[in-house]
C-alpha cells in the first residue's frame, strides 16, 4: 500500500459573497510510496499551494480523498487534526516560519513539547540530528542571530525531530541564497537517502532536479510527469526544463 | 489638483488608521477638557468669594500644572506609538515615490485635520463639561451661592495656546522621524528584530532593595510629620523599584522558570513563559507607568475622599467647642466680648450654650524630664523641628477648673494636677525654674479639651491653687519677660441651625476683631467652611486626575493591546502550522495578556496596601485619625478601580482578539 494517497482531489474557492467560483483543484489523483521524493512543479496559481494546504490537512478539499498511511486525513475531526498533523506530518516552509520568542533548540522542539514528550528525549533526538543538519553550534541562539540557510535547516530539523511519516515541504529554497539553496537540496536527498519519505513543492528547477520523480501541475491538474530512473541532476534538470517549456507554450497532455 | 490631493490623503490615512487614531483624538479632546476646565476654575472670580478661596485656587492652580505636564507626556507617548505603527505604510509611501517633502506634507496636514478636531471639540466640551463639573465642585465645596458660570476666554486661548504648541512638538517629531528614517527602515519599521532581552541581578536586586526601602519607610514611619516628609522619599523608591523589578526582575523571575528544565518543557508552560519574556520586555515600561498610575489614582482618591467623608468629626475632634475667645485679660475686653455675644445672639436667635469662663495663664516650654525649660528661641529660628518639640502650657486657677467640671478638689500651694494631650505626663514632680510642684493627679478628661495626640508638640493643662501660683511660675521660667498677664478664656456651643450658626460665628468675629484684634478667636462653624473648601477642593481635584489618570491607563493598555494583537497574529499562524490547535493558542496567548495586563494592578494594589499606614499618617495630620474610615474608603476605592480595570481589559481583549483572528 502507498503512504500517501489523492484520489480525484477537487477544491473549489467561492468568493466571500458566492459570486465567482475558481477551481483550483479539478481532479487530482497520485500516490506517493515510502521512502519516495517528489516534487509537485507548476507555474503560480497552478494549484500547487492549494494542494499542499490539503495534503497538509490545514484546508479541507471540496471533494475526492487524501489517505496517509490508510487514513482518510479529510475525515478526520478537527479536535484530533492538529494532533494528528504534529505526529505524522513535517513541515518546511519557505518563510521557515520560526518563533523569534524561542531559541534554536526550542523551536526545533516545539512539536515535541506539544506532544509532552519528556526533556531526556527531546534531547536524544536533538543531539544526532542537529549536528547532521549542522546547526548544534548555534543551538542557543535565536532565529534573529542566523543566516537564512540556519533557519531552514531550524525548520528542517523541527520537521525531522518528530520522525514524521511525511516531510511536507513548501518552496523550501524560495528563500535561500544558491549556495544555501544547494546545501539544503543535499540534506533533503540525504535524509530521504536515509528512508524518509519527502514531497516537496517547487518553483525551483534545481530543487526539482533533485527529487526522485517530478509530478506537474496545470490549471489544477496532473499535466505531466518525470521518474528519475537513472539519470543524474543534470539530465534530470534538462528533461524538467523541457517539460515546462513544452507546458508554458501549451502543449498537449501526458506528452 | 496638487492642493487637494494631500489633504486629502491625509484624511483618507486618518479614517483607515481609525482603530489608533480615533483613541489619540480622544486622548487630546480628554487632555484638553481637563486642562481647561480646571484654568477656568482657577481663572473663575465667583470663587473668590468663597471663604478659603486661596487654598482652593493653590489647589486648582497645582492641578492645572500637573495636568498640562502630564497631557504633554501623554500625548507625546501615544504620538510615538502611533507614528510606530505606521511606519510601514510611510515606507510604502516612500517607495512609491513620494519624497520625503510630500509625506511629511501628509503628516502636517494629518497634524492639522487632528488638531482642528480636538480643539474644536475639546473647547467646546470644555466649556460644558466645565459647566456641569463647576456645579459638582462647589455641591462638594457646600457653597450655596449661586455664582455665575462664564466662559473664560483667557483660559480658552491658553488652553489653545498650549495645546498648538504640543502638537506643533508632535509633528516635528514626526518630521525628524521620517527625515532620519530611510524607507526600507520605514518599511521594517515595526518588524525590528527583537533581541533576547537582557535581565541583570544587579538592577533586579537593585529594584528589590529600592523597593523594601520604600516600603520599609512606609511601615515604619512613626509620626504624621514624619510621614509628610517622608512620603515622597518613600514614592521615590517605590517608583524606582517598580521600574527596575518591571523590567528586570520580571525577566529575571521568568528565565529562572526557564532554567528548570522539567518545568519548562510542559507544553502548558512552554510558550507561556517564552511568549512572556518577549512581553515584558517590549511592555515592561509600559506596565510600570500603568502600575504606578494606578497607585497614584488610588492614593489619591482614597486619602481625598477619606478626608472629605472624615471632615466634620475630624473637625469636632480639634474644636471640643463651637466658638472659644481667648484675650488679655485688662481693661474691658472681657465684658465687651460679653456684650457683642449676647447682642448678637438675640439678634440671630442663636444661643450660646454650655458656657465657660475662666481665667488662665500661657506660656511655652520645653519639657525635660519634670523640668519645664524657658523657650528662647529667637523668632526667625522656629522651625518645624521647634513646633514638634515644644509644650503649649495652660494653667489654670483651682477655683476655676472646679467651677468648670463641677468638682470640689483642694490643692496646697505646692501642689497641681495635669491634663495632658496625647501622652500622660509620667512625672511625680515638675519645676519651673525654682519652683517645684508635686503632682497630685494626672488627669484623664478635661472640659476644653480631648485627650488625642496633637498633631504639631503638646499642650497641657496645669492646674494650681491660684492666679497668685501662676504668676510665680511665669516669673520663676520667664524673669526677664515683662508680659506676663492673666488671660480671660471663653469656651461656648452654640444651640439653633447650621446656617445662623455660621452668621453669628462671623458677625461676633468681625465685632471682636473690632474690639481688639489681638484677642485670638475659633468658630467650628467658620473653619468648618473653610475646611469644606480646602476638602472639597483637593477631593475634586482627586477625583479629577484621578480621571485623567484612569483614562491614560486605559488608553495605554488599549494601545499595547493593539500592539501586542498586530504582532501576535503571526505567531499564532505559525503555532497552528506546526501543529498546536487554536482553541489551545487562544488558550495560552489569552492566559498570557491577562497576566500581562493584571500585573500593574496587583502592583499597584500591594503599593496601595504598604502605603497605608503612611496614607493614614498624613491624614492625621489633616486630624483624621479615624483608621477604620480610612481603610474602608481605601477598600471601596480600590473595588471601584478594579471593576472598572477588569471592564477595560474586557473591551481591549475583544479588540485584540479581532485582530488575531
Amino acid at each position: 500500500m502507498s503512504l500517501l494517497e489523492v484520489k480525484s482531489l477537487q477544491k473549489i474557492y467561492t468568493t466571500r459573497f458566492g459570486g465567482n467560483q475558481v477551481q483550483a483543484l479539478s481532479n487530482v489523483s497520485f500516490s506517493v510510496e515510502n521512502g519516495e521524493y517528489l516534487a509537485i512543479m507548476g507555474e503560480s496559481g497552478s494549484g500547487k499551494t492549494t494542494l499542499l494546504n490539503i495534503l497538509a490537512s490545514l484546508d479541507k478539499p471540496t471533494g475526492g480523498e487524501v489517505f496517509l498511511d490508510g487514513n482518510n486525513i479529510v475525515k478526520i475531526k478537527d479536535s484530533e487534526i492538529s494532533a494528528f498533523r504534529r505526529d505524522n506530518l513535517g513541515f518546511v516552509f519557505q518563510d521557515f516560519n520560526l518563533l523569534d520568542t524561542f531559541s534554536i533548540q526550542d523551536n526545533i522542539f516545539l512539536p515535541l513539547v506539544l506532544s509532552q514528550k519528556p526533556y531526556e528525549e527531546m534531547n536524544k533526538r536533538l543531539k544526532p540530528l542537529s549536528k547532521k543538519l549542522g546547526i548544534d553550534e548555534i543551538l542557543a541562539k535565536y532565529p534573529y542571530e542566523i543566516s537564512g540557510g540556519q533557519k531552514q535547516r531550524t525548520a528542517v530539523a523541527r520537521a525531522l525531530i518528530t520522525n514524521p511519516k511525511l516531510i511536507l515541504a513548501d518552496e523550501p529554497t524560495g528563500a535561500l541564497d544558491s549556495k544555501a539553496a544547494m546545501n539544503l537540496l543535499k540534506i533533503f536527498s540525504e535524509i530521504n537517502e536515509a528512508g524518509q519519505t519527502i514531497l516537496m513543492v517547487t518553483h525551483s528547477i534545481a530543487a526539482a532536479s533533485h527529487a526522485k520523480r517530478v509530478l506537474f501541475i496545470k490549471d489544477g491538474e496532473i499535466y505531466n510527469q518525470i521518474y528519475r530512473g537513472s539519470m543524474n541532476n543534470d539530465e534530470m534538470y534538462q528533461k524538467i526544463s523541457m517539460t515546462l517549456t513544452v507546458l508554458a507554450t501549451g502543449g498537449v497532455k501526458g506528452e | 489638483m496638487n492642493k487637494i490631493f494631500y489633504p486629502k490623503l491625509a484624511l483618507t490615512n486618518l479614517k483607515k488608521n481609525a482603530d489608533t487614531y480615533v483613541p489619540y483624538i480622544l486622548t487630546c479632546i480628554g487632555s484638553i477638557i481637563a486642562f481647561y476646565t480646571m484654568i477656568s476654575f482657577y481663572g473663575n472670580k465667583g470663587l473668590d468669594e468663597m471663604p478659603g478661596s486661596i487654598n482652593l485656587k493653590t489647589i486648582l492652580f497645582l492641578g492645572t500644572i500637573v495636568i498640562g505636564i502630564f497631557s504633554t507626556i501623554f500625548l507625546f507617548y501615544t504620538n510615538s506609538f502611533l507614528i510606530k505603527r505606521r511606519k510601514k505604510e510611510l515606507g510604502l509611501y516612500s517607495i512609491l515615490g513620494m519624497e520625503k517633502k510630500h509625506i511629511a506634507r501628509v503628516l502636517f496636514y494629518e497634524t492639522v485635520v487632528v488638531t482642528i478636531v480636538s480643539l474644536t471639540l475639546g473647547l467646546l466640551g470644555g466649556i460644558l463639561i466645565g459647566k456641569l463639573l463647576y456645579l459638582l465642585l462647589l455641591k462638594l465645596l457646600h457653597f450655596t451661592t449661586p455664582i455665575q458660570f462664564y466662559i473664560d476666554g483667557r483660559g480658552l486661548l491658553i488652553t489653545a495656546g498650549i495645546f498648538l504648541a504640543i502638537f506643533f512638538l508632535t509633528l516635528l517629531t514626526n518630521f525628524l522621524q521620517v527625515k532620519m528614517a530611510n524607507p526600507i527602515n520605514l518599511l521594517k519599521g515595526g518588524e525590528q528584530g527583537e533581541k533576547e532581552p537582557k535581565s541583570s541581578w544587579i538592577v533586579t536586586l537593585f529594584g528589590i532593595i529600592s523597593l523594601g526601602i520604600g516600603y520599609g519607610i512606609a511601615l515604619t514611619v512613626k509620626s504624621p510629620i514624619e510621614a509628610i516628609l517622608l512620603f515622597f522619599v518613600a514614592v521615590i523608591f517605590v517608583i524606582i523599584g517598580t521600574y527596575a523589578l518591571f523590567t528586570s526582575g520580571s525577566i529575571a523571575l521568568l528565565k529562572v522558570l526557564k532554567k528548570n528544565k522539567s518545568f519548562y518543557y510542559q507544553s502548558r508552560n512552554f510558550i507561556s513563559v517564552s511568549g512572556m519574556i518577549y512581553r515584558m520586555k517590549q511592555n515592561a515600561v509600559g506596565l510600570a507607568n500603568i502600575c504606578i498610575l494606578s497607585t497614584m489614582v488610588l492614593v489619591t482618591i482614597s486619602t481625598t475622599v477619606s478626608l472629605y467623608v472624615g471632615q466634620e468629626n475630624m473637625m469636632r475632634d480639634q474644636y471640643h467647642f463651637d466658638m472659644l475667645f481667648v484675650g488679655e485679660n485688662t481693661g474691658n475686653d472681657e465684658a465687651l466680648v460679653d456684650e457683642s455675644i449676647q447682642k448678637t445672639a438675640e439678634q440671630t436667635g442663636v444661643n450660646p450654650i454650655d458656657q465657660i469662663n475662666l481665667r488662665l495663664g500661657n506660656l511655652t516650654a520645653f519639657l525635660e524630664g519634670d523640668h519645664f525649660m524657658p523657650d528662647l528661641v529667637a523668632k526667625e529660628d522656629k522651625d518645624t523641628n521647634y513646633y514638634t518639640t515644644k509644650t503649649d502650657v495652660w494653667l489654670i486657677p483651682l477655683e476655676d477648673y472646679n467651677k468648670m467640671s463641677d468638682t470640689a478638689t483642694a490643692l496646697n500651694e505646692n501642689e497641681v494636677m495635669i491634663f495632658s494631650v496625647g501622652d500622660n505626663y509620667n512625672q511625680k514632680t515638675m519645676t519651673f525654674g525654682d519652683r517645684s510642684f508635686s503632682v497630685k493627679e494626672n488627669l484623664q478628661t478635661f472640659p476644653l479639651n480631648n485627650k488625642k495626640t496633637e498633631l504639631v508638640g503638646k499642650t497641657c493643662y496645669i492646674i494650681v491653687k491660684d492666679e497668685g501660683v501662676i504668676a510665680d511660675i511665669q516669673n520663676n521660667l520667664y524673669p526677664d519677660n515683662t508680659s506676663k498677664s492673666l488671660l480671660f478664656g471663653k469656651f461656648f456651643n452654640l444651640e439653633g441651625n447650621d446656617e445662623t450658626k455660621l452668621a453669628f460665628s462671623e458677625n461676633v468675629f468681625q465685632q471682636v476683631e473690632g474690639i481688639n484684634p489681638d484677642i485670638d478667636k475659633a468658630s467650628y462653624y467658620v473653619s468648618l467652611t473653610e475646611w469644606y473648601s480646602i476638602f472639597g477642593g483637593f477631593l475634586f481635584l482627586g477625583v479629577f486626575l484621578g480621571t485623567l489618570f484612569m483614562m491614560a491607563t486605559v488608553l495605554i493598555i488599549y494601545f499595547k493591546q493593539i500592539s501586542e494583537g498586530y504582532e501576535d497574529r503571526d505567531r499564532f499562524e505559525i503555532m497552528q502550522k506546526v501543529g498546536m490547535d487554536k482553541a489551545e493558542v487562544k488558550k495560552t496567548i489569552g492566559k498570557q495578556i491577562l497576566m500581562v495586563f493584571f500585573l500593574p494592578l496587583a502592583g499597584a494594589t500591594i503599593h496601595v496596601a504598604f502605603a497605608f499606614r503612611v496614607m493614614a499618617k498624613m491624614l492625621a495630620a489633616f486630624r483624621l485619625t479615624d483608621t477604620g474610615l480610612i481603610l474602608i474608603c481605601t477598600i471601596v476605592v480600590t473595588l471601584i478601580y478594579a471593576l472598572i480595570y477588569a471592564l477595560v481589559y474586557w473591551w481591549t481583549a475583544k479588540a485584540y482578539y479581532k485582530l488575531v483572528k
